[in-house]
């Protein structure tokens, strides 16, 4: 029991950064850029699971607040010349403000006709930008967090300099929707899944826990956004296409959507997908067209088999006595 | 005991010394990155899935097809050159990604053909901070050239406002006291033909804005006749992307304005077997209208470069229909051989940068326009012909068959140069010599 209490959360948290940060040293540059690529889907995939797993939306539209997240970081950081920290907080908190508005209706809409209205927003938001010049049209606006600062070492990598910034921020998140979920807040959300009448019946507000979730899902989201323009040195359209609201989608159903530890294992997932097909097709050989094609194959497939044999995600045995 | 295992120590510590400068000593004195003593390996990142790829998906196999040529006949320096092909379905995410893996896990000595603006714009930070050399990208933004930004990037293709300015001074000199409509996209692409268009004084009865792919709404199409009626133009410029060329010809198809209406296509949006392929029966609509190109037209068999690109392509890419991207990967494949020939016997990735600045403008190149790259510059193609569709979609010069009159420029405030077009022979069999 003492293992669930918040403390022992923060000094699990800080000694797994520890590690992580300590291996960061150890590794090349390119595992350095996927360990950044991971944190960052966690704390996307995380926002989703908050929602589905939690509260019992869905949204299909996560890669647009994303956008927002990012977008909003990249111009206060441009215009206003804040430092990026600030400029990740502004990100959450744009992400979360569009997630407010999303949420009041959402939480008048159920089932398919909240897939539709947020299918709707992942189509178009990310298209606004062509819309207003300043937000750079097509080929976007770039995002220059710089390199780490000179204290922490010479020779330190941009990339693993952003796995710093990325695993202490997906920490940070972990910690605190923990925390959160296991406070009334997280016991409303979950009866409201389990059940909203009853949930009503026994005085809890389902609107406004619903939108609060959804707001929550949305900051995340944001921030996660605002630390994906951070890794890709840009904000532009394509990079928050409806592949991008699907992928986290597939990231969360392979997570098991009501598990947040689960996060990491989805985000491991579908970062590792194209390394693994990228080295089945180079032993075996295998035109441009099964190259290309593999990693959505593996991931279709995963998806599946997740859906069929073990709905709740990866569990650990543990798990089945609780 | 003590004593001797210090000993057993020390000849060990001795001998393994004595390996390690022998080995040391074995290898070449300079190794670069993707370099070896039989191959040079590229990297060329595209969409090969998705809604942008067909058509570009055609690009890297043409490009191996004429380095396959190559390497067939000896190679570069006696090493051949492989190119490694990565998807990145139009996502800047994945180019980064798959940019990742080329630089630091397949260790590729340069990146060639790159598309896409915001695709190469994602790799830059990575390109920059590793020293790789980016030839020749697959995008009309001119902000690449900007030689401080992206210090090893070279595009190659003119910039859309220097486009603008062409086509600007092809209607004063040609089209005078035409009432000329004007649609473009509502983007940065074009903002650029716009400035390019303001500075070459060209005046339009109307400017018919369009946001990226609302071209596929019949709605806006009837707008855009309207307004053209509405403005009594007779002249009409589409700047825009292939499938908003095949949507304009529908359109005025449809209100009995073909013949009536003069269209004028920008490069982007005038590629015949495309558009043959998006009209169908429709496609002779399009004959007669004006199109700005700067390579040869992939039908001309006129042309010593085209029936080359034609002879290796049905070599070494069976099955590919020779087109306007087969023609674009072969050039650039061209050019990149010779950039690697000009970087000497043992390339490094600062070499064949010197090397391009150096001599890359009096480079072999199929396009009818010079090369400006030099140590200042890092701005490629400059010109332009204009030619007229025929029936097969094809254009032929507006001064006949295998004649090209061009017009080169700048994205800034240079006046419009009209020249006799003149070019590099191609190299005996198509092979470079330099």
């Amino acid at each position: 029991m003492k293992l669930k209490s918040p403390r022992a959360r923060f000094f699990t948290s800080i000694a797994i950064g520890a590690v992580l940060l300590f291996i960061s040293g150890r590794v090349d540059e390119l595992r350095s850029y996927q360990g950044a690529q991971v944190a960052i889907f966690a704390i996307a995939i995380s926002s989703i699971v908050l929602l589905t797993g939690f509260s019992g939306q869905i949204s299909l539209g996560h890669g647009a607040l994303m956008a927002v997240g990012g977008y909003s970081a990249v111009l206060v950081q441009s215009h206003l010349n804040l430092p990026y920290p600030i400029a990740f907080l502004i990100g959450g908190a744009v992400g979360g403000g569009a997630g407010f508005l999303l949420g009041i209706a959402a939480a008048r809409l159920q089932g398919p006709y909240l897939a539709g209205t947020t299918l709707a927003l992942a189509v178009g938001i990310p298209s606004l930008a062509n819309q207003f010049h300043i937000l750079g049209g097509e080929q976007g606006l770039t995002f220059d967090v710089g390199t780490a600062p000179s204290w922490i070492g010479k020779d330190f990598s941009q990339y693993r300099w952003f796995f710093w910034v990325a695993v202490v921020a997906a920490l940070l998140i972990y910690w605190l929707l923990r925390n959160l979920l296991s406070t009334r807040y997280g016991r409303r959300w979950r009866a409201v899944r389990a059940n909203p009448t009853a949930a009503a019946l026994a005085g809890i507000n389902v609107g406004k826990a619903k939108v609060l979730a959804f707001t929550l899902s949305s900051t995340v989201a944001g921030l996660a956004g605002s630390l994906y323009a951070m890794l890709l040195g840009l904000v532009a359209p394509l990079a928050f296409t409806l592949t991008l609201s699907f992928t986290l989608i597939t990231g969360a159903v392979l997570a098991g959507v009501s598990n947040l530890g689960g996060s990491i294992i989805g985000a491991v997932v579908l970062v590792a997908i194209p390394e693994i097909s990228g080295s089945i097709t180079s032993h075996l050989g295998g035109s441009e067209k099964v190259t290309s094609n593999l990693p959505g194959l593996i991931a279709s497939v995963l998806l599946v088999a997740t859906v069929l044999f073990a709905p709740n995600g990866p569990q650990w045995p543990r798990r089945k006595h609780q | 005991m003590l004593v001797q295992r210090r000993t057993k120590g020390g000849i060990f510590a001795a001998a393994l010394t004595a390996v390690a400068t022998l080995v040391a000593s074995a290898l070449p004195a300079h190794a670069e990155t993707g370099v070896s003593s039989s191959t040079i390996k590229l990297g060329i990142t595209v969409p090969l899935t998705g809604a942008a790829a067909p058509g570009y998906n055609k690009i890297p196999a043409a490009m191996k097809a004429y380095f396959d040529y190559v390497n067939a006949n000896g190679g570069v320096n006696g090493r051949k050159i492989q190119l490694v092909v990565k998807d990145d379905a139009y996502s800047p995410a994945q180019t980064l990604s798959v940019t990742n893996d080329l630089i630091l896990k397949d260790k590729v000595f340069a990146l060639v053909g790159t598309l896409g603006t915001a695709n190469n714009e994602a790799t830059t930070r990575l390109v920059n901070s590793h020293g790789v050399p980016r030839l020749f990208v697959n995008t009309g933004f001119s902000g690449f050239a900007d030689m401080k930004k992206y210090p090893t990037t070279f595009p190659l293709f003119p910039s859309y406002a220097t486009e603008a300015k062409a086509m600007g001074k092809y209607i004063a000199d040609n089209l005078a006291g035409k009432k000329v409509a004007l649609i473009y996209q509502d983007d940065d692409f074009g903002a650029d033909a716009l400035k390019g268009f303001a500075t070459a004084g060209t005046n339009f009865v109307a400017k018919i804005p369009y946001s990226a792919l609302s071209q596929a709404d019949p709605s806006v199409v009837g707008k855009w006749v309207t307004s053209i009626v509405s403005a009594q133009a007779d002249t009409v410029i589409m700047f825009g992307v292939t499938s908003a060329t095949g949507a304009l010809a529908g359109g005025l198809y449809k209100a009995g304005l073909i013949g009536k209406v003069q269209m004028i296509l920008g490069s982007v949006g005038s590629d015949g077997t495309t558009l043959k392929g998006l009209l169908g029966p429709l496609a002779p609509a399009l004959a007669g209208s004006i199109a700005a190109s700067f390579l040869p037209s992939p039908s001309d068999a006129t042309d010593e470069y085209v029936n080359l690109f034609k002879t290796v392509n049905t070599q070494y890419n069976p099955g590919a229909t020779f087109d306007n991207n087969v023609l674009v990967g072969m050039n650039t494949a061209m050019l990149t051989v010779q950039a690697l020939r000009a970087a000497g016997a043992n390339p490094t990735r600062a070499s064949l940068v010197k090397a391009i600045e150096a001599k890359g403008s009096t480079w072999a190149s199929a396009a009818f326009s010079p090369i400006l790259f030099s140590a200042k510059s890092h701005v490629g193609y400059t010109g332009y012909w204009f030619g007229k569709l025929g029936l097969d979609g094809n254009a032929v010069s507006v001064d006949g068959p295998g004649k090209y009159t061009l017009y080169t420029t700048d994205s800034g405030s240079a006046p419009v140069v009209k020249t006799a077009a003149a070019r590099p022979a191609m190299p005996a069999k198509g092979l470079p010599n330099n």
